[in-house]
């Protein structure tokens, strides 16, 4: 390594940290800039937009929990997206183990057909989405964002938890075929336990989607009491209009379960991002 | 043969029943969706009242319509932007991590957190940070740099909304690193000793090793950037005066005004561009499998 250290290697060295910083900079100062400014006065946030408190103003995040609708909008988040990823976790386990674990004519065309879906573009739906709510009298419910983000995730878990039930040795089922386990035992007892952790990356992904997820919510919702934190943030806020420190405290708040999520799960993110990514 | 018969009629009930679920979901959501998308564009349907059959009319009106042609114009300079600034960038900071400097597994993890923060959050921050006071005038102020209204002018407000997206290169970083760690190491000591530096190893070795996912990511990157909608949509509207615009918000703003056959046509057009890309970059630049990896 010592005889690397040449003017041109150290210079290059440099280059790189100045990137490698200046991105996680990008990445990472504009949440930090978000939770100073959310603990600072409006006072203070007008003399300078940076600046670190004087005091720590928690109140703020009080301000923003009780103005705003913020506590019923956060629980229609909580509610649609806990739905969504209980109802993908469940349909995709089921399709995933058929897809995976039986073998018949027309199985794969099934599977290409499925995961080909991730290649659509949603947004190009949102005539026929709002139509089909609509006629199907779901506008304005919560039902009709947990369906759509339970649907939209479809590709990706069943992509996702396939190929992790794929990877499931064969000798395990066939064992429990000799001992006379039925076709559901084997998926019950069997598959299923095994394949937590497929499962799991998959729930992952359709929990941020669905919590993040904005579009389709404004579409498909019109009132308080049907409208996720997204909108929430986006069009309640005007209540905020002279209060930026608390707005900037209720966009914390909505931030904290997919970043939670995320340093928690992280290796399973990156695990799910890269289960393809390894065979290319 | 009685025994048999039944055993496979139950095996075949239960295969049946457990596609039955995902099925619905996907002939509701996606293939419906489609045909209806499909079928509408070549009506006269305005939401309500009768629908009427108009041929092609729908769509020779959007190709004459100065908005999407811009919107379509927005997404090329999206796509080029995505494939070819945003994956190369990506790229490089892969082949960086990939030699494992310090605290590379945070710096891994860290690139891909904004990919988990909602679009809204994040173009609230961006907002500020472009706003004439904002911290970006600021810091460019210290350079010498009139301040600039980024997201109000039209001569910056696309660059500002591509540059915000660009930059963040986690997903597809995380892609082509997975697959750079699996070349094996043999190779890079084998140039070791042959006297090839760093980076003629990272040009010979890793690059063209890198062929297949650098496609798969190119492709889906230009694919987002054709589809390109949501933030946009939060920071700008598609404004000023249609600088930003895209496909997406054109279709948006059509159905908003209830002219749903002409919102169909434009999705037709999304779902059709972004077929175009797929294809033909596959083609161009040989064998991939986006299917493989396109999980988000």
């Amino acid at each position: 390594m010592k005889s690397k250290q040449t003017p041109t290697w150290i210079i290059l060295n440099i280059l790189k940290w100045v990137l490698l910083i200046t991105l996680l900079a990008v990445a990472v100062l504009p949440v930090v800039w978000l939770l100073i400014s959310s603990l600072r006065t409006n006072l203070e946030l007008q003399v300078s937009p940076f600046g670190w408190p004087e005091k720590f103003q928690w109140k703020n995040y009080l301000t923003a929990l009780s103005m705003a609708s913020l506590p019923r909008l956060l629980l229609n988040s909580v509610v649609v997206a806990a739905s969504a990823v209980i109802v993908n976790t469940i349909v995709t386990a089921m399709g995933s183990f058929i897809l995976s674990r039986e073998q018949f004519k027309g199985r794969d065309v099934i599977y290409t057909i499925l995961t080909a879906g991730v290649l659509v573009p949603v947004i190009s739906f949102m005539v026929p989405y709002f139509s089909l709510i609509t006629k199907t009298g779901l506008y304005n419910h919560l039902s009709a964002l947990v369906l759509v983000y339970t649907a939209v995730n479809i590709p990706v878990s069943i992509f996702l938890v396939t190929a992790f039930m794929k990877s499931i040795p064969k000798e395990l089922e066939e064992a429990s075929i000799i001992d006379g386990c039925g076709f559901f035992r084997r998926f019950s007892q069997i598959i299923l336990p095994l394949s937590r952790s497929g499962l799991v990356t998959a729930a992952t992904f359709c929990f941020i989607y669905s919590w993040n997820e904005f579009v389709m919510a404004m579409l498909l919702t019109s009132s308080i009491e049907s409208r996720t934190i997204q909108l929430g943030i986006k069009f309640f806020t005007s209540q905020f209009i002279t209060d930026y420190s608390s707005m900037y405290a209720a966009v914390i708040i909505t931030i904290i379960p997919s970043v939670g999520g995320y340093i928690f799960l992280h290796d399973k993110i990156i695990g799910g991002l890269t289960a393809g990514g390894v065979k290319g | 043969m009685q025994a048999v018969g039944t055993r496979n009629s139950r095996v075949w009930a239960g295969r049946i029943l457990f596609l039955l679920p995902v099925s619905l979901f996907f002939i509701f959501f996606f293939i419906y969706p489609f045909l209806f998308t499909l079928a509408t564009s070549f009506t006269n349907w305005r939401g309500i009242g009768s629908m009427k059959f108009n041929g092609l009319a729908n769509y020779k009106k959007l190709l004459l319509d100065p908005t999407f042609r811009k919107a379509l114009i927005n997404n090329i300079i999206w796509a080029l932007s995505q494939g070819f600034i945003q994956v190369p960038l990506a790229c490089l900071i892969a082949m960086i991590l990939v030699r494992k400097p310090k605290g590379w597994r945070f710096l891994r993890t860290a690139y891909y957190l904004p990919n988990v923060i909602s679009t809204v959050a994040l173009a609230m921050v961006w907002v500020a940070i472009y706003n004439v006071n904002g911290p970006l005038n600021a810091i460019l102020g210290v350079f010498g740099m009139e301040p600039k209204n980024w997201l109000g002018n039209p001569d910056t407000a696309l660059f500002s909304v591509i540059f915000q997206t660009v930059i963040y290169i986690g997903y597809f970083m995380i892609i082509l690193l997975a697959s750079a760690m699996n070349i094996s190491r043999s190779l890079y000591e084998a140039a070791e000793i042959d006297g090839a530096s760093t980076i003629q190893q990272e040009i010979h070795i890793t690059l063209p090793m890198l062929r297949g996912p650098l496609v798969t990511t190119m492709t889906l990157a230009m694919a987002y950037g054709m589809r390109h909608f949501e933030s946009t949509f939060l920071m700008t509207g598609g404004g000023p005066a249609y600088a930003t615009t895209t496909m997406g918000i054109d279709l948006y703003l059509k159905m908003d005004a209830l002219r749903y056959s002409e919102a169909s046509t434009a999705g037709v057009f999304l779902i059709l561009m972004g077929t175009v890309v797929i294809t033909v970059l596959r083609k161009l630049l040989g064998k991939s499998d986006p299917m493989s990896e396109m999980a988000q």
